[in-house]
């Protein structure tokens, strides 16, 4: 690694404590209707040099987790309660000029759209130094030669022309690209990555996601990775947070994960995706509904309303996360896939008709009722 | 990929539409010409799902918009029924346009944020339809129940008041209230999530048998495009790569482009090594300047001097499999026979 892109504020010292601990983190919004509850008590725990997947349907909160962990709610109707304990230190409460310090230098995101997440009217050279000339104060000449060392590391080619482009003489995985150098100019050892392939094409992104891998082992990085497609995070992660209205719902090591899934929601998502080893116009077992009102979630478990095996208690009580058994895998469900009783459930839902039973048995599903 | 030719077509009297070497480029000034779509040849029949991938850029979309004339292609044909209609005026368009509908990639713009849901699905009936606002509603809330969303609430809403799944929903009321023979889907799924998707997919499936539609789905995501259709066209920098029956062509891609694609598509199993598999390198060149022989030369690794002189036309593999490449992933029948290799 070019020791210039090093940042001289790390002092590298392996320890054996969680560089990122979150706990119990809550964050709300104030609207006119009353309080979103987009992050409402998520808890985990990232150490040093681990990918982390945060999976979840738009609206689950997985993008206001990642921006509450960096301290980028900064609107004044937000507000963080809870603990954010990046090495060793507390970033709620900090002020944003505080955060100023970490933020490119310590931790770093790459946003969702590579169109929009670059300014149109500065050229991509000066873009991608200005936070590197911030932190580490070096001249405009210097910054020029770690600008063409971090294109070329994202392996742009003709590197030193590129400083010259603006972001529209590029294409959209290029842009991305750029986006990440950005995000690794000033060596982060912590890196989020909202989504950052979704507005990309299959091979595209596939690039993308291989570049994040290397870079992060390259650099020894943390990373946390964003997305709402469990195939992209299935063989890059070593652990995943399933989300579901603002809460953690699952939480396993990747291949756990996959194989002993508990929760419904984690199952659903599983099962809607369509796959090429199936054969054409297999019927999707799909998940009914769509996600809930934060302002006024449903009472019980949130997720009730769209689950094939939901029964009275789910609707009244709020299952905590409990451990599976197996290291590291927790789970919030009054029946968890896999029991007997969730069987029982299923069947008796099946007796009665319910829509998402009926759908998750592979049956056509009843109509989609408009409730707004 | 360069993919001409029309061995890969059906007899004209067994397809609903039949588009044949369509051409369209986009003048840019100075000489300079964008190939957008350069000489596609598919044909649909009755019924029928046709899929349409490739990346951003390969014209996929082009191509389905130059089957409503939207706008007009450059040249080629477009047959429906047994007319073409390229040739036709623009009034006998806008009544050939009612039997054409179309489905859009983002479901919140492609619907009149002023306008309320009542109004949005029955503009088309306004034009064509009965002139009495009470029949047009009754035709409207049949529609609107067929695709799930109950007309009582809907009627007076407006879009803003609706999630991306269910003004997808409404999208494909309003497409399917004039009765269409043909809907083109343009990456109906793509802006929606994992969960939503599968219901619209599923919607698809059920409204294709209940209203006996034939349907051309554009997208990027192969898993979608399988999910969906009978057969598959695989498009790149305006070309068509491979043709095949859907099945066949997910066990057998004999195109490297589609190979490619296949490879690259994620798949959700921790236990395959992602890294493992050939990434194509690179980007798309330009449809300014696009490569010259198979289009798909810069990035393949099978490429040879032939590709680089000759654009590769569209050979028969098996019955419903056609391949447009010099070399192939598997031979193509012909030359299969005149070796006469039995292993």
């Amino acid at each position: 690694m070019d020791t210039k892109l090093a940042n001289p504020r790390i002092g590298g010292q392996e320890t054996d404590e969680p560089l990122l601990t979150v706990d119990d983190l809550r964050t709300h919004f104030a609207v006119g209707g009353g309080t979103v509850k987009a992050v409402d008590g998520v808890s985990f725990a990232l150490h040093r040099g681990r990918t982390l997947g945060v999976v979840g349907e738009s609206g689950s909160g997985k993008t206001v987790l990642s921006r509450s962990i960096m301290g980028l709610n900064i609107a004044a109707n937000a507000s963080s309660s809870g603990s954010v304990r990046y090495d060793g230190e507390e970033m709620i409460g900090k002020t944003t000029k505080q955060m100023r310090l970490l933020w490119g230098a310590e931790m770093a995101m790459v946003f969702q759209d590579p169109m929009t997440s670059l300014n149109p009217v500065v050229k991509v050279g000066r873009q991608l130094t200005e936070h590197v000339r911030y932190h580490l104060d070096i001249s405009k000449g210097e910054a020029k030669n770690v600008a063409v060392a971090l294109l070329k590391s994202v392996r742009i080619p003709e590197a030193e022309r590129r400083l010259d482009a603006f972001p529209h003489q590029m294409s959209g995985g290029m842009r991305q690209r750029v986006c990440i150098a950005m995000a690794l100019a000033c060596g982060p050892r912590l890196l989020f990555a909202d989504e950052p392939t979704t507005a990309l094409d299959v091979t595209v992104q596939h690039q993308i996601l291989n570049l994040l891998a290397e870079q992060q082992r390259d650099r020894a990085m943390a990373m946390v990775l964003v997305t709402h497609d469990l195939g992209v995070v299935a063989g890059r992660t070593d652990d995943i947070v399933v989300m579901y209205a603002g809460r953690v719902v699952e939480s396993a090591p990747t291949d756990v994960l996959f194989s002993e899934l508990r929760h419904p929601y984690t199952q659903g998502l599983l099962w809607s995706i369509p796959r090429t080893t199936q054969p054409k116009h297999t019927r999707l077992n799909a998940i009914t509904g769509r996600p809930p009102d934060l302002i006024n979630p449903p009472p019980g478990c949130k997720f009730a309303p769209r689950c094939p095996y939901a029964q009275d208690k789910c609707r009244e009580e709020v299952p905590e996360l409990r451990s599976s058994g197996t290291p590291g895998h927790s789970f919030a469900c009054h029946y968890p896939v896999g029991s007997p009783e969730n069987e029982a459930a299923f069947q008796a839902n099946l007796d009665a008709g319910v829509p998402a039973a009926l759908s998750a048995a592979g049956r056509a599903a009843a109509k989609e009722e408009v409730g707004v | 990929m360069a993919g001409s030719g029309t061995a890969h077509l059906r007899p004209a009297e067994d397809v609903l539409l039949r588009v044949e070497d369509l051409v369209v480029e986009f003048p840019q000034g100075r000489g300079r010409v964008v190939h957008a779509v350069s000489g596609i040849s598919f044909d649909i029949a009755a019924g029928e799902t046709l899929g349409l991938v490739g990346e951003s850029g390969c014209g996929k979309s082009t191509t389905g918009r130059a089957v409503l004339q939207l706008p007009p292609p450059t040249s080629g044909s477009v047959t429906l029924d047994g007319e073409d209609l390229t040739g036709v005026g623009s009034g006998t368009m806008r009544e050939r346009r009612t039997k054409l509908q179309m489905i859009f990639q983002d479901p919140i713009s492609s619907l009149n944020p002023r306008r309320t849901i009542g109004e949005v699905v029955a503009e088309p009936l306004g034009v064509w339809g009965p002139k009495k606002k009470d029949a047009q509603w009754e035709t409207v809330a049949r529609v609107l129940d067929d695709v799930g969303i109950d007309p009582g609430v809907a009627r007076y809403k407006r879009p803003h008041e609706f999630s991306g799944g269910q003004c997808q929903r409404i999208s494909i009321a309003r497409a399917l209230v004039m009765e269409p023979e043909l809907i083109i889907c343009d990456e109906p799924v793509s802006a929606l999530d994992v969960s939503i998707q599968a219901q619209i997919l599923n919607l698809l499936e059920d409204l294709k048998k209940e209203h006996g539609l034939t349907l051309v789905f554009i997208a990027h995501d192969l898993a979608v495009v399988k999910n969906i259709s009978d057969r598959v066209a695989v498009m790149y920098l305006g070309k068509m790569c491979e043709i095949s029956e859907a099945d066949e062509l997910y066990a057998n891609p004999a195109h490297p482009y589609t190979e490619v694609l296949l490879e690259s598509s994620p798949i959700p199993d921790p236990g395959i090594d992602v890294e493992d598999v050939d990434v194509l390198e690179g980007d798309l060149p330009s449809p300014l300047a696009p490569p010259s022989g198979c289009r798909f030369r810069t990035r393949c690794t099978r490429a040879t001097d032939v590709c680089t002189t000759d654009e590769p036309q569209m050979r028969r593999i098996s019955e419903e499999h056609y391949v447009a490449c010099h070399h192939p992933l598997i031979e193509p029948a012909e030359t299969v026979v005149s070796v006469g290799v039995g292993e």
